[in-house]
């Protein structure tokens, strides 16, 4: 049985440190101390103030009978430098069903009472909380697979009566449960909103363990509260960080994993609350707007929802100065640019920018997008006339690839059948050249200046104007939402690492609200100061943690640590 | 041209050398006696790794940007992060299970990836406007090394599911050698030996006991692959979405890509809060994780499948001709 030999090494990484096996003590100059002494020490020095609370965490049982016979008695050690803890571990999240005693004339007020702290009992409920989880997830799902934003002829063609999918679902689930826009259909945002509140009610009953835990460290500053504990120990030339290692990979989890998720929640509530202002303080528009035009930022923004108000920044007028597309070696668009100028009620600039996309310009709390183009107009030269400004028509604007078109009519432009030439363009490099008959004559770019020879007239292309397509808004939800999204990282991060034995080496204070017994640690100088408390089975308890502290391993002076490091290699 | 050629070879090389990985591993899973192999299986997916990695490379300069711009690309990143989760155990000198997983999931996406049917996405293609930011390396890095965390943590959670629910695993039986010494025992062991001795409840016969101890090694080593892809996912969405928000002017669209996104990392979320509870826990976490599985596949190439909503950049149709 290898396994059972309890003096197997540790993984984590422990400097200047020996373990506690009596090869390693055949240096002389290196106390051996008892690991084990279970008395009252009454000095009272000073102490470096380290605690460290942690708590079984029932993860680790995983056999079926093990966890049953458990139940009743998960450990929770506490370790802190002081002084005893004061309140007992109880569930603070009112979910406990206690019981209180009402007498029958009160029983109405009684219930008004209690009945705040039932709705957050339920509210809190992990398995709720959970289920709408998996709502939400079933309801996006829905939402990707039915198309949104659709006529309600579509849905009936696409769902109909006779033919229901499943054998119930109709357009008319569709339509009345707002499913043809899931994404702020009554139904998503009540999930939403239901959510919101569970995490808020898991929070807040989860805060007041922590809180209670946190009020306790008052009271654990004294090495003599430690010493009163039920179990109390003296581990000489110990760290409470190797302890802190231990403890983590045994089973027990530090103040981060506890802290940590209620973190994640609070990021998420932020991220919420940032969701719900953008969804009712902002505004947006596009607009297409061809070169060398202008227009008016609040003529453009419209408000979606009743918090949206206007800022002085709405009277700002933007002239489109230039469009432009860069291109790859292959003539495929590569990036394309417009340079825009901001004028305020004065008719003064106040900002010039390029902007792209991946590049907005942002001023007064409006972004400018660059998002789209189109091509608005062919400038024509016909056997020196001109120019002629003649209109682009998009002919295909469905998936990536565009095409414009215009046409110069030839001749008699009252006759009925009109005959002329066609331009066609896919971009502003290029323009293709059709005759009268339809037939294709030749490529010119607009810039070359390059005359081309159709059915006896000359024509040249002097320039193709673009127009910028542009999407403005303005959002205060933004900043808030990226607060949440910073801490999120952050606490999930945490979260993370809170598992990993690493963390537990710099981490020094340890907490943990569920499981029945504690531990207190304390640095005393060199000696860790330890006490526990258990309000489960006191001799399996008693085991425990001089099994725990058997492991951790002694500190040896630095002079002598290489020494004994060769010894012991 | 020459380097399409020397992408062609790493291409064949990796895909070989990870063919060859597989089979010594069902040798070794097969006979035992050969210790050898394991360590030859080790040194092949080094090989993988770094012929990926040449892959990456190449690719990366011949096109002039991050190689993982559309599905093929993105493919090979998987295979490729899938063989540094594969030899991460082992520069630690852990020997661990997570390589049965590894091996096939690198097999699996570096034969999809090189499949027939996808040869017209071979060629490296230009970066449309949207995507050239530097948000795209790391979004999409983020994304994929997320993607394939958690689909060996979702597999070793199914695997679990499997191991839980057959009656009697003969390899763990007949492998208790192989097992014990492959086994990176740490914390687990020290739990097994606490709890053997506080309940004085041995385990009536070595093959129940081995069977025991390799669920409670899948169990703590999904989670731990699972949080380290929760992660990544969590800062591949948030650093999306922030990147929505410098080019399609919003940070969130309810796009289907991202809301596939968001639904798998619903459905991890469900997994982490299953564990927290005594009641749920085990088996439930594991059902959720094997869910995850599918939700990952049906994000990463379900969406692109259907090719619709602004993430359009890798979708592919089956039949190309």
């Amino acid at each position: 049985m290898d396994i059972l030999n309890p003096t197997k090494p540790l993984s984590s990484s422990l400097f200047n440190t020996h373990f506690r096996k009596p090869t390693l003590l055949l240096n002389s100059k290196i106390l051996k101390l008892k690991p084990q002494i279970h008395t009252l020490y009454s000095n009272n020095n000073k102490t470096s103030g380290l605690s460290v609370t942690i708590v079984t965490c029932s993860k680790l049982k995983t056999s079926k009978e093990i966890k049953d016979k458990d139940k009743n008695a998960s450990g929770k050690i506490l370790l802190s430098n002081s002084a005893p803890p004061v309140l007992s571990e109880e569930s603070g999240g009112g979910g406990n069903g206690e019981k209180v005693p009402v007498k029958t004339g009160t029983g109405a007020l009684g219930f008004l009472k209690r009945l705040p702290r039932k709705v957050l009992a339920v509210l809190s409920n992990l398995p709720l909380a959970i289920g709408e989880m998996f709502s939400i997830a079933v309801l996006m799902a829905l939402g990707t697979l039915i198309d949104q934003g659709e006529a309600p002829e579509f849905y009936f063609q696409k769902f109909p009566e006779e033919n229901p999918l499943l054998g119930f679902f109709t357009w008319k689930w569709v339509l009345t449960l707002g499913f043809d826009h899931m994404y702020s259909s009554p139904v998503f945002l009540g999930m939403l909103a239901l959510l919101g509140v569970s995490l808020m009610a898991c929070t807040y009953t989860t805060q007041i363990p922590l809180a209670k835990v946190a009020r306790r460290w008052n009271y654990l500053h004294s090495a003599d509260a430690i010493r009163k504990q039920e179990f109390s120990d003296n581990l000489p030339r110990a760290s409470v960080q190797d302890l802190g290692v231990i403890l983590m990979g045994s089973g027990y989890e530090g103040l981060a994993g506890r802290f940590s998720p209620i973190g994640v929640h609070l990021a998420m509530l932020l991220i919420m609350a940032g969701a719900t202002l953008s969804a009712t303080g902002s505004f947006r528009g596009s607009v297409t707007v061809p070169q060398g035009l202008n227009f008016v930022v609040g003529d453009v923004l419209g408000p979606s929802g009743f918090l949206s108000t206007p800022t002085e920044a709405f009277n700002t007028e933007v002239h489109v100065n230039r469009f432009y597309m860069d291109y790859y070696d292959g003539g495929d668009i590569k990036q394309f640019h417009t340079d825009l100028s901001l004028f305020d009620l004065n008719g003064k600039e106040v900002m010039r920018k390029t902007i792209s996309v991946n590049d907005p310009l942002r001023y007064g709390g409006i972004t400018m997008y660059q998002t789209d183009w189109s091509i608005s107009a062919l400038q024509v030269r016909k056997d020196d006339e001109g120019p002629f400004n003649l209109a682009m028509a998009p002919l295909k604007i469905s998936g990536d690839n565009k095409l414009y078109g215009t046409f110069l009519p030839v001749g008699d432009v009252n006759s009925p059948n009109v005959k002329g030439i066609s331009m066609l363009a896919r971009d502003l490099q290029s323009i293709v050249l059709y005759d009268q008959e339809g037939k294709f004559v030749g490529v010119r770019r607009p810039n070359s200046k390059l005359p081309i020879d159709i059915d006896g007239m000359k024509i040249i292309i002097e320039d193709a104007i673009g127009s910028s397509g542009l999407e403005l808004k303005t959002d205060p939800g933004v900043p808030v939402v990226y607060a949440g999204f910073g801490a999120l990282m952050l606490t999930t991060c945490l979260s993370y690492l809170s598992h990993s034995q690493l963390i537990a080496s710099f981490c020094v204070h340890f907490v943990s609200y569920s499981g029945k017994s504690k531990i207190w640690a304390l640095q005393d100088g060199t000696a860790v100061i330890v006490g526990g408390k258990t309000n489960r089975a006191k001799a399996e308890f008693q085991y425990e943690i001089d099994f725990l502290l058997d492991k951790v391993p002694e500190i040896v002076e630095s002079s002598l640590s290489k020494q004994s490091d060769v010894a012991s290699g | 041209m020459i380097f399409l050629t020397l992408e062609h070879i790493l291409t064949h090389i990796s895909f070989s050398v990870v063919s060859i990985v597989i089979i010594i591993h069902f040798l070794t899973l097969l006979v035992n006696e050969f210790v050898g192999l394991y360590d030859s299986s080790e040194k092949g997916m080094l090989t993988t790794f770094f012929c990926l990695t040449g892959l990456l490379i190449t690719r990366w300069i011949y096109s002039g940007h991050l190689p993982i711009s559309d599905l093929y690309e993105s493919l090979i990143f998987l295979s490729w992060i899938f063989s540094i989760i594969h030899m991460v155990p082992y520069f630690k000198k852990h020997k661990n299970y997570l390589s049965t997983i590894t091996a096939p999931s690198t097999f699996f996406t570096q034969g999809f990836a090189t499949w027939g049917l996808l040869t017209d996405m071979h060629q490296s293609k230009i970066l449309v406007p949207a995507l050239q930011s530097q948000w795209l390396i790391m979004h999409v890095s983020m994304m994929v090394s997320g993607y394939a965390a958690l689909l060996c943590g979702s597999l070793l959670s199914a695997a679990l599911l499997v191991i839980t629910f057959r009656k009697v695993i003969r390899i763990v039986g007949k492998n208790n050698n192989l097992l014990n010494d492959s086994f990176p025992v740490d914390e687990i062991q020290y739990m097994m030996e606490k709890k053997s001795i506080l309940k004085n409840t041995f385990f009536p016969s070595s093959r129940n006991y081995y069977r025991f101890q390799l669920i409670q090694q899948l169990d703590h080593w999904g989670f731990r692959i699972l949080s380290i892809g929760f992660l990544f996912l969590t800062i591949g969405i948030l650093s999306g979405a922030v990147w929505a928000n410098e080019a399609w002017g919003s940070y969130w669209n309810w796009d289907p890509k991202e809301t596939w996104a968001f639904i798998t990392w619903t459905i991890f979320a469900i997994y982490f809060h299953t564990r927290t509870n005594k009641n749920l826990e085990g088996l439930n976490s594991a059902i959720v994780a094997s869910i995850g599985f599918l939700i990952i596949w049906i994000c990463y190439f379900g969406v692109n499948l259907l090719g619709i909503g602004l993430h359009s950049y890798g979708s592919f149709t089956l039949i190309s001709n």
